[in-house]
């Protein structure tokens, strides 16, 4: 496995890491879901890049581009729908206490 | 959404196939079956793509734009990674999320659906409502907020769809 798509992918995981720890950390559905959708837009796209360039060209690099693409198309979707979904059943969004 | 007034007769429209056909088989010079079929239906779905029946027309200015867009897209969803990835891992959690509600002035649906997913695509900002052109927008905090109220997204979406039909 080359260097570039090592560093790719590990950079990745550090996002998908951040990401994780933002969805224990923030305190109610709307935070949270933003810090979900850093997930996809950059730690998805870090590690489907390693993976797209260890594969080197080929039909399975076009494969990872598809999902990469349907995933930028797709996820904004989903975000939306539960957002929309929370903001309509009632709930608050959650503010700072001092504000 | 068709540019096209009149859709053309289907007798005209089996003509044409026929006529892309018969170039098909003269540029192909093989009579397989397998490249014959093929043939047929490829000239049958551009003559029909091309007919005015068709619900879709393809518009390669428009296609041309929205990829020379996502360049400029990708930078600012970078940015702003960077900046929420700060925000939590401060050990301060210094977040101050808010709903703003944002008047678009555009005039496309699919300009509007755009719009709604590179708010919600940009780390930060979540299209939270859309209807026909208000958009209610969660936030992260302040700076986050700043980039859907300078209203930066929707120029550079205005400049792509500012030579298409409005039907909004």
């Amino acid at each position: 496995m080359d260097i570039l798509s090592i560093i790719f992918i590990v950079a990745g995981l550090f996002f998908l890491i951040v990401a994780a720890i933002g969805v224990i950390r923030l305190p109610d559905v709307f935070s949270r879901s933003h810090a979900v959708s850093l997930t996809d837009s950059l730690g998805a796209f870090l590690m489907l890049i390693g993976i797209a360039w260890h594969e080197g060209l080929g039909t399975n690099m076009l494969k990872i581009l598809v999902v990469l693409a349907l995933l930028y198309i797709l996820n904004p979707g989903i975000t939306h729908a539960t957002v929309r979904a929370a903001l309509r059943s009632g709930l608050k969004p959650w503010k700072k206490e001092n504000s | 959404m068709a540019t096209r007034t009149r859709p053309i007769s289907s007798e005209f429209l089996f003509l044409k196939a026929m006529a892309l056909f018969v170039v098909w088989v003269l540029l192909s010079a093989s009579f397989a079956w397998i490249h014959l079929g093929l043939g047929f239906i490829c000239s049958f779905a551009v003559a029909w793509i091309n007919s005015g029946h068709s619900p879709f027309v393809p518009k390669f200015r428009l296609w041309l734009r929205i990829l020379l867009y996502l360049p400029w897209l990708f930078y600012k969803i970078v940015q702003s990674s960077l900046q929420l990835t700060k925000l939590i891992l401060h050990p301060a959690l210094p977040i101050a999320p808010q709903l703003i509600s944002v008047e678009t002035k555009l005039r496309h649906h699919a300009a509007v659906v755009l719009l709604g997913n590179s708010i919600t695509l940009t780390p930060g900002t979540i299209t939270a409502e859309v209807d026909r052109n208000k958009l209610i927008i969660h936030a992260m905090d302040k700076t986050l907020a700043e980039d859907i109220t300078s209203k930066q997204i929707e120029s550079k979406i205005a400049d792509i769809f500012k030579d298409e039909e409005p039907d909004l």
